[in-house]
């Protein structure tokens, strides 16, 4: 057998991983219109009952497969559902992107809490075969230069009957057909007299068994369960799914397959130790993702089919249902306008002057990784927030910003502050060459597209040593200016809030000038912004470098407060998704929303800590605490902190679907309103008891706001 | 679509026309300009504060020796410093304790508790208890603020310290605190310039991974193969380990019949399907493995060793994991396994008294002997050491002093001896470790002699220099 063939054979197996992982998520957006990232965090569900099942309570393989996959699959399905996507049936591709990237975050953390996952490891998960361990059996035999084991058996087998039973029932039956009408025009198949309702719950409940599947046939792929994990190799996936279209199951399946067999050619032919081997090997799957998305960018304008080059259906019954109601605005009069600002300053000042006066080291240090942190955020806030584009990359060019200031400060000895400026620069340089093809793309797609360049820029860009210093992170000083040194903590949070506040008058001077207007005609319509004479392409590209650039300055004042550009500590790619949730839970279109959001990333873990360390603290000082209440007590364990902040950061992001504005836009209004209510009921004439409706929050709404944006 | 389309529209004439609540749109491009312009010249006006060097540079000397005894009325002098009263000497310290991958860092703790219980029962230290009085959870991998509320605690010391990243270290090195703990991060080590002299691990501060390693070409030579092969992630502290074993084959290797058979530094995190570079390293015929590699690393690697049937024996460095082992050591039969310290599995008579104390009172606490723990068994017994030596008016700084002066620290048999007055910034000549070898889903104990459990391999020449010490 040639070395070409023998590669491409091992690539197979891995590459069913793939292809069955493509399929689930084409399904998912073909029978729900949603691209669901969290289909590995159901994944990983299904995955860690079957773990319990099989290795706590020793159940046979197909009692523990069927409750796992058949059981609790389309279990969570309808749960999704019935409590969460129905009412998304006509929200935006934004509104359900960020839904599914809340579920990513906080399911994970929920199993975790229920199943104790916390705390130690939990070996070996169990192949779906009636063994105990996946290499029990081999076949043909150990040994052979070509040999399978239990676990890649189980995955062919099963990744072989999903396809063909899919491929059967959306080509051969009428559920198949009425589960893609209902995403296209859920009236329109109403009308045939179909019930639209439990096709979209069958669709759900299909799709999660195959999440389902898809975890249990994963979990043997490693040696403990951990949802970081499924969602690794979810993400190679996604070059898959692209590859198909989003809509073709036999075409996520080969390009699954292929995928695999590339990957393993790749490692067979390529050189093991050069740059190329180092940046390309790791990141094969990611740069055929972005690839593969530029690819069709470019043919489909070839053919001048424009740029929207996914399979757009206009729904003839559109105007049935009215589009989800937006953002809640509310007109306040000028002195409440003024005393509000006033208000926030003075609210601001206090706050400072508590954290720098009042406030312990470690509550300080908080809210300076906050306010840090939230410049990064307000990165978020111009691109996602006023651009509408969700962008999965933020974390990364924070990390260039960081990257270039440690650099700076080291080779050239330049001010760290003027090398914060330069790594915004060039954070700004590097988006003006992404935004090429991202600004151009389809919602779902330019998501897609951060994604990939944000885990290219982590597997080859990060691990040079030119760039990041390799193991030991580049150091980053504090500034010293006109003799302040700000090594202190106290000075240096003060020079954050400037450059926080500096920043935030300029995204806020953004939003409500020409430009954060324009951004939000493009959200509402491109062609109806185009006819106004506003160029879309150069809105989004003004957004998305002016973003990357805030992002850049943060992650150098990240840098520069930490004292390293230390990139596990403060830049992965995945703390990235989990800020935009909790953004948009905030308020994304908000500025101080971006910085409640950031200082709350940091102090809710420690609050839940301080919460749930109060029972044990109080038995340890009261020793002779006995029966029931120790008892419960006892069962309170400080380690449900950190999982549950995260679970709490992702279900927070699932608001966005009805208040885009966010909680807090959303909570001014509702008190505004109160507030305007009382002052109306105040004006009102002596004995007058009926007329107009009194304001409130949800009646006064004067307009819905452009934030709720239109599908691009 | 109507609606949406409508109000788009009239919001853009309305930002157009209507210049909004106060501020005119020529006015808010001029407050994005002075903001933008601020930026630029606050960054241009400035300069960096100096990089913080602080702590006592390591001195020579001997291990200090001290008596401890109270005055003449039966009291020891009184010691105004953090953390201590007349009965206590508090410290605390920060792990992760719950962290992504379900490790057993927590355990730090149990180690550290163990040994104060064990000086407390014997009467405590200059008439003090030692108590452990803070355990912060580094619960959301955010080392920085973690380690904020030790700096100002009313503590003596920080132990243990026992994270997946320590973004904390220049804040402790700053601040002048002793603290302990498990070295697995670059930050714990200085330079000849900044020392950080007050930062102590379990075989120094220093990390080194990138230095030639001299114990892959001994260990080789030692059962008896001759090409090696190396596989390592394309992230940092990963490829820089591998680089590092490579270099050392090639320095020594030579000289001892062994090569480098296969080697892979680039692979994906996460990477599930190594059947390739398995079956290329068959072909290569390496005979064994070693990884720098996470638990799903090397058990990937041994999983498709074991079905493509390539009979290697792999190198665990940080395989000492009970559980671990239980449940994958018939995937690592006749793996070695390294360890820093002196393996529990050592027949009791041949364990030094330092080794008999921990598993004694590890097993008073109910705690489970992992890696983390011996490490804060041993954090403690160096902080305990370091007290000792500084004297019943001990203070921080002559703490830290004393132990720098050590230049054989040893834990009482636990540990093969640390040269403190190197290990701050750089290795020392002979690298000292105890070797097991996995056998039946349990460790053993490999190439030790009675009373010398560590194989020390001394690299300062051409050749190998192996010796055996207790």
């Amino acid at each position: 057998m040639t070395d070409l063939l023998r590669y491409a054979v091992q690539g197979i197996p891995i590459g069913c991983v793939f292809g069955l992982l493509a399929v689930g998520l084409v399904l998912t957006y073909k029978t729900t219109g949603v691209f669901n990232l969290a289909f590995a965090a159901q994944a990983y569900t299904s995955a860690a009952v079957f773990f319990v099942l099989r290795r706590t309570h020793e159940w046979n393989v197909f009692a523990a497969g069927f409750v796992a996959v058949v059981v609790v699959g389309p279990l969570m399905g309808l749960v999704l559902d019935r409590a969460l996507y129905r009412h998304l049936r006509t929200a935006a591709p934004l509104a359900k992107l960020v839904t599914s990237l809340g579920l990513l975050v906080a399911i994970p953390q929920i199993v975790n809490l229920v199943f104790g996952f916390g705390d130690k490891p939990q070996y070996r998960p169990p192949p779906l075969w009636p063994v105990d361990r996946v290499n029990d059996l081999i076949l043909p035999s150990k040994g052979a230069t070509i040999a399978v084991n239990a676990a890649e058996i189980s995955t062919i087998v099963f990744t072989t009957l999903v396809v063909v039973g899919l491929v059967v029932l959306f080509r051969f039956s009428a559920i198949g057909l009425q589960m893609r009408g209902v995403v296209e025009s859920p009236r329109l198949v109403q009308l045939q007299g179909v019930n639209a309702e439990r096709v979209s719950m069958v669709s759900w409940m299909l799709s999660s068994l195959v999440a389902g599947l898809a975890g249990v046939l994963m979990g043997p792929l490693f040696a403990q369960m951990s949802a970081n994990d499924f969602f690794t190799l979810l993400v190679a996936a996604l070059a898959a799914t692209v590859f198909a279209g989003l809509v073709s199951i036999p075409k996520a399946m080969i390009g699954g397959l292929l995928l695999g067999v590339l990957q393993a050619e790749v490692v067979g032919f390529v050189p093991t130790s050069n740059t190329l081997a180092n940046g390309l090997r790791p990141a094969l799957p990611f740069i055929v993702l972005f690839v593969l998305l530029v690819g069709r960018l470019v043919v489909s304008l070839a053919k001048g089919r424009g740029v929207d080059f996914a399979r757009t259906v206009s729904d003839p019954m559109a105007g049935v249902d009215p589009p989800m109601g937006g953002a809640t605005s509310i007109e306040r009069p000028p002195w409440m306008v003024r005393s509000s600002r006033w208000f926030a300053l003075g609210a601001c000042v206090v706050g400072l002057f508590l954290a720098a006066v009042v406030f312990d080291v470690e509550w300080r240090g908080i809210v300076i990784s906050g306010i840090c942190l939230g410049i990064i955020m307000l990165s978020m806030t111009l691109m996602t927030g006023v651009g509408g584009t969700i962008s999965l990359c933020q974390a990364s060019f924070a990390a260039i910003g960081a990257f270039t200031t440690a650099q700076a400060v080291l080779r050239w000895n330049l001010p760290v502050l003027g090398a914060m400026v330069i790594g915004a620069l060039v954070a700004a340089l590097v988006s003006a060459v992404l935004a090429l093809p991202v600004i151009r793309l389809p919602a779902v797609y330019a998501a897609l597209a951060t994604l990939a360049f944000a885990l290219m820029f982590e597997t080859i860009i990060r691990p040079l040593d030119a760039v990041s210093g390799g193991s030991v992170p580049v150091r980053v000083p504090r500034p010293l200016m006109a003799g302040v040194d700000f090594t202190d903590n106290t000075n240096f949070m003060l020079l954050a809030t400037g450059i926080a506040a500096l920043v935030g008058l300029a995204v806020w001077s953004i939003m409500r000038g020409t430009t954060g207007r324009f951004l939000d005609a493009v959200r509402g319509s491109e062609v109806g912004a185009a006819s106004v004479g506003i160029n879309p392409a150069r809105q989004r590209l003004v957004a998305f470098i002016g973003s990357a650039a805030i992002a850049g300055l943060g992650g150098g004042l990240v840098a520069s407060y930490v004292g390293q550009a230390n990139y596990e500590a403060n830049f992965v790619f995945f703390l990235g998704l989990v800020w935009l949730a909790l953004l948009v839970t905030t308020g994304s279109r908000s500025v101080p929303a971006a910085f409640v959001a950031a200082i709350g990333f940091y102090a809710t873990p420690k609050i839940l800590s301080s919460i749930f360390s109060a029972p044990g603290n109080y038995l340890a000082s009261h020793p002779s605490t006995s029966g029931v209440l120790r008892s419960a007590l006892d069962v309170v364990d400080p380690s449900w902190a950190a999982p549950l902040a995260f679970a709490l950061f992702g279900l927070g992001a699932l608001t966005y679907a009805r208040h885009p504005e966010g909680i807090m836009q959303y909570q001014t209004t509702k008190a505004v309103s109160r507030v305007l209510a009382v002052i109306q009921r105040r004006d009102r004439e002596p004995g007058q008891t009926t007329g107009a409706p009194l304001v409130s929050a949800r009646n006064a709404t004067i307009r819905p706001s452009a934030s709720e944006a239109g599908p691009r | 679509m109507w609606f949406k389309v409508t109000t788009t529209l009239e919001t853009v004439s309305s930002g157009l026309t209507d210049r909004g609540t106060g501020m005119g749109a020529r006015g808010r491009v001029r407050v994005a300009c002075v903001a933008a312009t601020m930026l630029v010249g606050t960054a241009a006006a400035c300069s960096n504060a100096p990089a913080t060097t602080t702590g006592a540079a390591p001195t020579a000397g001997g291990t200090a020796s001290t008596t401890i005894s109270p005055g003449p009325s039966g009291t020891f002098p009184a010691v105004n410093q953090p953390g201590v009263t007349a009965t206590e000497i508090k410290v605390a310290g920060v792990a992760s304790v719950t962290n992504p991958l379900g490790a057993s860092y927590g355990s730090a703790f149990d180690g550290v508790q163990a040994y104060f219980d064990m000086i407390n029962s014997q009467g405590g230290i200059y008439g003090r208890k030692l108590v452990l009085s803070q355990k912060i959870d580094d619960n959301a991998v955010k080392n920085k603020e973690a380690v904020q509320p030790l700096l100002s605690a009313d503590i003596f010391a920080v132990l243990p310290i026992d994270t997946l990243l320590f973004t904390g270290a220049d804040d402790l090195a700053a601040a002048g605190i002793p603290t302990f703990g498990w070295v697995i991060n670059s930050e714990w080590g200085g330079t000849k310039d900044a020392p950080k002299a007050n930062m102590f691990g379990q075989e120094g501060s220093y990390l080194g991974i990138t230095e030639p390693n001299a114990v892959i070409p001994y260990l080789a030579k030692k059962i008896g193969v001759h090409k090696v092969g190396i596989l390592a992630y394309g992230v940092p502290q990963s490829s820089d380990c591998a680089t590092g074993i490579k270099t050392g084959i090639e320095k020594w290797g030579p000289a001892n019949d062994v090569q480098v058979g296969f080697i892979d530094t680039t692979l994906g995190y996460g990477e599930k399907n190594l059947s390739v570079q398995v079956g290329r390293m068959k072909d290569a015929g390496v005979d064994f493995v070693t990884t720098c590699m996470d638990t799903n690393g090397v058990v990937t690697v041994a999983t498709e060793m074991d079905k493509q049937g390539l009979k290697a024996r792999q190198y665990l460095p940080n395989g000492y994991d009970h559980d671990f082992v239980k449940e994958y050591g018939d995937l690592f039969e006749g793996s070695l396994v390294r360890t820093s310290f002196a393996p529990i599995e050592l027949p009791a008579d041949q364990q030094p008294q330092g080794l008999k104390d921990l598993i004694t009172w590890m097993g008073k606490g109910n705690g489970k002997l992992t890696e983390n723990a011996i490490t804060g068994w041993m954090n403690a017994n160096q902080f305990v050491d370091g007290l000792e030596a500084a004297g019943p008016d001990f203070t921080r700084a002559k703490v830290i002093s004393s132990i720098n002066q050590m230049k054989d620290w040893n834990g009482e048999g636990v540990s093969p001896g640390v040269d403190w007055t190197v290990r701050h910034t750089g290795p020392s000549d002979a690298s000292c470790s105890a070797f097991t070898t996995i056998k039946d889903g349990a460790f053993v104990p490999d190439f030790a002699e009675p009373g010398k459990p560590f194989t020390c391999v001394t690299s300062t020449g051409p050749q190998l220099v192996i010796t055996n010490e207790s």
